[in-house]
């Protein structure tokens, strides 16, 4: 297939599928807690509608910087599927583009001017120092199979069986991460209810959302494909939705933790991961 | 093993003398990105902070003046330059070099902010980044004792890891934590962000996360796996 067919193809199936899986999930969540909840295609028509909707700029606002960074969190999204499902290319990217995910995350909370995009950009960084050690177990996937490039790690897998299995921790420390990137996660500190959804009070809600779905389609596709592997298209999308359920489960009987607690909870879990894995790869 | 494994196939070297700096997609994109940011800091206005004023209902607007902005937009642009030049040198030393004229800028942008408490941050996270030059260089040093090289691409065809290698890449990354001030330093830096001046607080974090990130890429050509 021509290549900017088959970007084109991927980055309209993680937009529609990561939209329905947040819209699947708000479901979940809503009747665990009792209510009805919105259709599965709320995440997917909201999207639409704030595309739709008159834009609004705060006078405080630094220009042109508080536009670019909203576009700028589209681009490395759409980067991640190129690297992703299109090219199967290095974890080490993904790494890449999961820390400047961080900073633009941090930044659209500091260029609004608005005291709470402040306090979510001030949590954004205190969540880095805890999600980047997280998203750091994939260096364990590199020690166990000596490759990054994501086509060898199926492979491995293929030949060895599934790393899943293999090296556990490093998956558990990874799905925390997946945890923490969900709407309604304890350690969402960055959108919290109590500093009015942060930075995305002001910004351009329909790029934030069509970035969110394509990321979260993406974090689930790379944990699928590093930890289980091999998977046809069917097998990815069973995958997705029960993974998407068992957060929509933990996100609607769990509160949204302080920022101390939070950070603390995924730095224990980023140690205890790393440790027990090499201690798991030595013995 | 090759280089290539880590960041995707080499797409082109340029060799400046001793310093060969090597582009793979994961390189590239990086530097893009640096370059990309800091360009869009140098044509941006800052942020008006709004904050609650005690005692009334009213809010008070916190500006950069222009002095203060056009010394930190300098600053924010050096640093934007010396990260996208981290991202792509093949050299350990070069590397060095660039992270500890990041510590430099960083304190600098935040240095010029005229508050108690933002002054009192930056200068703990001096403190930091100049304790951290010692294990950075002290590291660095090891490696090229125990290997023979500080280009990247020659060690990475060594094909066994020494302790005095391991040792050495552990001093270089708390010289890296040091120097761009993460965890378990980041208390201070944090701190640092409250002040107002958007965009050339952006290039203190994108610094410290690319060079990071870049950081393990180099740990991992130094020591092989299991």
């Amino acid at each position: 297939m021509n290549l900017m067919a088959n970007i084109l193809l991927n980055v309209t199936i993680a937009f529609l599928v990561g939209s329905i899986l947040l819209g699947f999930q708000r479901k979940v969540m809503a009747r665990i807690q009792m209510r009805p909840g919105p259709p599965i295609i709320q995440h997917l028509l909201h999207t639409f509608k704030f595309f739709l909707k008159e834009s609004a700029f705060p006078k405080t606002a630094a220009m042109p910087f508080y536009i670019a960074i909203t576009a700028m969190l589209c681009v490395i999204w759409v980067a991640a599927v190129i690297v992703g499902p299109v090219t199967e290319g290095s974890l080490l990217l993904f790494f890449a583009i999961y820390a400047i995910h961080k900073i633009v995350e941090h930044n659209a909370g500091s260029s609004s001017g608005s005291p709470y995009g402040k306090l979510s950009c001030v949590r954004a960084v205190f969540s880095a120092a805890a999600e980047v050690p997280l998203f750091a177990v994939l260096i364990i996937i590199y020690l166990k199979t000596g490759t990054m490039i994501l086509s060898s790690i199926v492979t491995y897998q293929n030949q060895h069986g599934a790393l899943l299995l293999s090296i556990p921790l490093a998956a558990l420390m990874f799905f925390v991460l997946i945890l923490s990137k969900s709407p309604y996660s304890p350690f969402s500190i960055t959108k919290g209810k109590d500093i009015v959804s942060g930075y995305e009070t002001e910004h351009l809600r329909g790029y934030l959302m069509f970035s969110e779905s394509i990321s979260w389609y993406m974090l689930l596709w790379i944990f699928l494909t590093v930890f289980i592997g091999g998977l046809n298209p069917v097998g990815y999308l069973i995958g997705m939705v029960i993974i998407t359920a068992f957060v929509a489960f933990i996100n609607a009987l769990t509160p949204i933790l302080n920022p101390n607690h939070s950070v603390m909870t995924q730095v224990t879990l980023a140690f205890i991961g790393i440790v027990g894995s090499v201690i798991l790869l030595l013995y | 093993m090759d280089i290539s494994i880590l960041g995707g196939p080499i797409l082109g070297i340029i060799p400046l003398g001793d310093i060969v700096l090597y582009f793979t997609p994961f390189n590239l994109f990086m530097f893009a990105a640096a370059l990309a940011f800091t360009a869009l800091i140098a044509i941006s206005s800052t942020e008006s902070q709004v904050e609650a004023e005690f005692g009334t209902l009213k809010n008070r607007e916190v500006k950069v003046d222009k002095a203060e902005f056009k010394l930190r937009r300098f600053l924010a642009i050096v640093c934007g330059l010396a990260t996208a030049g981290a991202m792509v040198t093949g050299d350990l030393f070069d590397f060095t070099l660039f992270v500890t004229l990041i510590g430099i800028v960083n304190i600098g942008i935040v240095a010029a902010v005229k508050e108690i408490d933002v002054l009192d941050a930056a200068f703990q996270y001096g403190l930091i980044a100049m304790i951290g030059t010692l294990p950075l260089f002290g590291g660095a040093a090891l490696i090229l004792a125990s290997t023979g090289t500080i280009s990247l691409l020659q060690i990475v065809q060594i094909p066994y890891t020494t302790s005095l290698m391991l040792f050495g890449s552990i001093l270089f990354f708390l010289g890296v934590a040091g120097e761009t001030g993460v965890a378990p330093f980041f208390a201070t830096k944090a701190e640092m962000f409250r002040t107002p001046g958007s965009p050339f607080l952006l290039i203190i974090h994108l610094s410290s996360l690319l060079i990071i990130v870049r950081t393990i890429e180099i740990l991992l050509i130094i020591n092989k796996p299991f």
